[in-house]
């Protein structure tokens, strides 16, 4: 069994002495290749699939039993996770979960794969693989995560949708949770701008849920970004929607609340955006209204309080000034994407498996580059044109 | 009845002998070769050898028709036997419904002849009952449908069988053969994804490729695997290949060539080696040997400028003439070409690791040496870098031939079908004009085009290349249109040697 192997104690482990590896920012317990190869990979795949075992929990007992093969071993012998998961676990077929996957045109990205985005690391239950539909993510200092109240006010509608606008128009990526009210607005005004944007499920990554944002959800998964840490056909339930609020706030570089009223749910994206040490931004409101409640809150914990879609252009150094690498707006999301990839002489293929792209989806996107001149061919790598760069 | 082989093409030909009056001699007429006038000395001992007489008159042995030039060895049984037939040592009634074929030692003993096949092949189509060759080549002999194949170890043995004395065990076809490179398999490459793809590419649709790498990058074991995924011989192009071998004595003994061939010659191959040639009797050469499979040149550059530049016929119309004095004779040479050459005589340039130490204007008389012309006719180039370690760790295995075989044999499925009125196999066969009217291209695709013709300074060949690949590579996808991506990625197989840096164009 893997699980008898020196790391088990978890004193050490947070250590990071696999100290290879370039992503070892903040140390997490997933023994190095938890998820490689072919087996794992498929371990990991019906692990997703239990609800009975948290992500939080799937850590520790990756933490204790080692690679992914050995956790769902561990599920089936009764170790790990609620007699519910032990029959799940032992009748899933792993090829199935693929073929869904592959049928509605995503992609798996387990954690400690290059796709994996590497500022969900930083959370304390991070999740064990992505599944991803459409476009690459963007890295986290080109996306901003939007939330706010599903019974939002019309003004505070129409500030999300000001807010994905305008980010769009820099060039900035919004992320946020596909629900009703503000989160919809701020996806509709990056779409309305041409921009991008993320849609994190909290159900199954081919589900389309909530029924109202359906035709939203296509969209996006067609010119955006769709997320879910839940493999297909897994149904909206009340506790996934609270764990996807993690990975709206882990994935940008700051959060906005726009709306939110006591007990919501943009209370916890907020608290997460905080412990990751994210900006937070709240706008606030009249202190009678039941909608400020949030908000209010976040500015007394330390938030920063914002008049307008104007204040936040400016704390953010989007309006005009030297200030966050903007995405340059004559490429496509894809193309920017791939192009932050491209820092010294790489192979094509490396740059595939970091946006989870095979080489022949990513060569288009290399020769495109090519032909606006920012990246050049040399004996079978891409590198960067620095005379372009500056440009 | 005895068959000359004239290129791959059996030649019926009718033996008769006299014998007459005079000194002791054997004469033949008719257009014999010098093998075959060869044979004289040889064929009296080994009668003499087979415990059988051998008449000591004057013999005349012709060979008709007289206008068709005979070579090759595999008339030395006929011959005999026309003599002892002459000689009345033998009946003449199975004579006239066999074919005869084999070289004879002079112990009297049948040795392995080239082009029996084709022997049997002409035998069969001019409707004899069976052919008596040398035991060794009854494998290939018994391919042939409907033909009775009698392999007679020695001469005392088809003898026995003309006179109803030996009955001769049912001749059953050889083992088919196995690719003579060995098995080799994509999954066994680690790392170079894009080369993996791009021999993808040039498989589904049938196109040449040249690779441009450091020493150690992996060309050879690439291209090696390149004909495992190409699709499978049908029987009719695997008797074709069969046929070439057996006239190249290449067969062995075995059966049916049943993987296609890769072939590479070093590159000190003289010129008749590599088309076709030899004195007296015609071989074919390197481009036939390699037909319907993978003719990989290594170091193109060091290859005889001639060799080269006569690459371009057997390229342009799948077959190769060889013009003799005696007439020409034709070999088929379809084939896909892979060449390999380093960046520049060193081996580095490009390379991040190891600087590369030629002089500028040396590397351009390098790029000089590989010919406008055959290069025009490689559609896919592809630079092949040597992979750091760093580069190759985490690489796991690769897909397996036959997997990628699938798709390749589904996207010829699909170019069969659009083509088959207009009678090109593949992509790569299409002339440009009619790839520009058939692609299908979408809005997008031409404008990635049109925008390359002047961000990449493509040129009319270079847009006519991607196009081709650009369809292949819809076709790999089952596309019925082909799309902007189809044609980027078709773009980033357009590296070119010829003009300066290698990261530009052409």
């Amino acid at each position: 069994m893997p699980g008898e192997k020196p790391t088990e104690d978890p004193g050490h482990a947070s250590s990071g002495d696999d100290g290879s590896a370039d992503q070892d920012r903040r140390p997490t317990r997933w023994h190095p290749g938890f998820a490689d190869g072919r087996a794992n990979r498929r371990a990991l795949l019906v692990l997703t699939a239990l609800r009975g075992i948290t992500p939080r929990q799937l850590l520790e007992v990756a933490d204790r039993e080692g690679s992914a093969s050995a956790c769902l071993a561990a599920v089936k012998a009764g170790r790990a996770g609620s007699a519910a998961d032990r029959e799940v676990a032992r009748e899933l077929d792993p090829a199935a979960i693929e073929a869904d996957v592959a049928a509605c045109g995503a992609r798996f990205a387990p954690h400690g794969s290059e796709a994996y985005p590497p500022q969900l690391e930083n959370l304390k239950d991070p999740p064990a693989g992505l599944f991803v539909r459409g476009l690459p993510l963007p890295r986290r200092d080109r996306t901003v995560a939007v939330v706010g109240a599903r019974n939002c006010s019309d003004l505070g509608r129409d500030l999300a949708l000001t807010i994905g606008r305008d980010l769009a128009a820099t060039g900035m990526c919004t992320v946020s949770g596909a629900a009703r009210g503000i989160d919809a607005a701020a996806h509709e005004g990056s779409l309305e701008a041409g921009g991008d944007t993320v849609a994190v499920l909290g159900c199954g990554i081919d589900v389309g849920y909530p029924r109202g944002s359906r035709a939203l959800i296509a969209r996006i998964a067609e010119v955006g970004t769709l997320v879910s840490e839940y493999p297909p056909g897994v149904p909206p339930e009340p506790f996934r929607f609270p764990a996807r609020n993690r990975i709206v706030a882990a994935l940008g570089t700051a959060l906005v609340v726009v709306e939110g009223a006591q007990g919501s749910g943009s209370m916890i994206s907020a608290e997460h955006a905080l412990d990751l040490g994210r900006d937070v931004f709240a706008v606030p409101g009249a202190i009678t209204n039941p909608l400020a409640y949030v908000p209010h809150a976040l500015i007394r914990e330390g938030a920063t309080l914002i008049r307008g879609v104007d204040d936040l252009m400016r704390d953010l150094k989007l309006d005009g000034g030297p200030g966050l690498p903007r995405r340059r707006l004559d490429l496509t999301l894809a193309e920017q994407a791939t192009l932050d990839l491209v820092t010294e002489p790489v192979l094509p293929e490396r740059v595939g498996r970091g946006l989870g792209l095979s080489v022949p989806e990513v060569l288009p996107l290399l020769v495109s580059l090519e032909m606006k001149g920012l990246v050049r061919n040399v004996g079978g790598r891409f590198e960067p044109r620095l005379d372009a760069r500056a440009g | 009845m005895g068959v000359t082989v004239v290129g791959v093409r059996g030649h019926p030909v009718v033996v008769e002998a006299h014998i007459g009056r005079g000194l002791p001699s054997l004469t033949l007429t008719g257009l014999p070769g010098a093998p075959v006038q060869d044979a004289r000395d040889r064929i009296r001992p080994a009668v003499e050898s087979s415990g059988l007489e051998w008449p000591l008159r004057r013999i005349v042995v012709n060979l008709s028709p007289g206008n068709v030039r005979k070579d090759g060895p595999g008339l030395d049984l006929p011959i005999a036997v026309s003599v002892l037939a002459a000689s009345a040592q033998v009946p003449g009634d199975r004579l006239a419904r066999f074919a005869f074929a084999g070289e004879l030692s002079l112990r009297g003993s049948t040795v392995s002849t080239p082009g029996v096949l084709s022997v049997a092949i002409a035998a069969a189509r001019a409707g004899l009952e069976g052919v008596i060759v040398p035991a060794a080549n009854v494998g290939e002999a018994a391919l042939v449908d409907g033909l009775r194949v009698v392999g007679a170890p020695m001469l005392a043995d088809a003898v026995g069988f003309l006179r109803g004395a030996w009955d001769p065990p049912v001749a059953v076809p050889g083992r088919p053969q196995q690719a003579r490179h060995g098995p080799v398999d994509f999954s066994e490459v680690r790392g170079q994804a894009q080369a993996r793809r791009a021999l993808e590419v040039a498989a589904a649709g049938g196109h040449n490729v040249l690779m441009v790498g450091s020493p150690g990058a992996g060309k050879t074991m690439l291209a090696r695997r390149l004909a495992t995924i190409l699709p499978g011989l049908s029987s009719e192009e695997a008797v074709e290949v069969t046929q070439l071998h057996s006239v190249a004595g290449l067969l062995d003994g075995a059966g049916l060539v049943a993987s296609r061939p890769f072939r590479s010659p070093h590159h000190s191959i003289s010129l008749p080696a590599m088309l076709g040639g030899g004195s007296g009797y015609v071989r074919p050469g390197e481009v036939s040997l390699a037909h319907h499979g993978v003719l990989f040149m290594d170091e193109l550059t060091e290859f005889r400028r001639d060799a080269i530049e006569a690459l371009r016929q057997p390229l342009e119309d799948g077959r190769i003439v060889v013009t003799r004095m005696a007439g020409a004779v034709e070999f088929p040479a379809r084939f896909t070409l892979v060449a390999a050459a380093n960046p520049c005589p060193c081996g580095y340039e490009g390379d991040p690791k190891r600087q590369c130490r030629c002089l500028p204007h040396r590397i351009q008389l390098y790029r000089q040496k590989l010919s406008g012309p055959l290069l025009d006719r490689i559609d896919i180039r592809l630079i092949v870098p040597r992979l750091s370690k760093r580069e190759l760790l985490g690489e796991g295995a690769g897909e397996p031939s036959a997997a990628i075989r699938e798709r390749v044999e589904e996207a010829r499925a699909r170019q069969r079908d659009r083509y088959a009125s207009l009678g090109y196999p593949c992509n790569a066969q299409l002339p440009g004009p009619v790839a520009r009217r058939e692609a299908r291209m979408s809005r997008g695709a031409h404008e990635v085009l049109a925008r390359a013709v002047d961000a990449l300074a493509l040129t009319g060949r270079g847009f006519d290349r991607a196009l081709k690949v650009a369809r292949t590579i819809a076709d790999l996808a089952s596309a019925d249109e082909v799309s902007a991506d189809h044609v980027a990625e078709a773009l980033s197989y357009r590296t070119s040697l010829s003009e300066g840096s290698l990261a530009r164009a052409g």
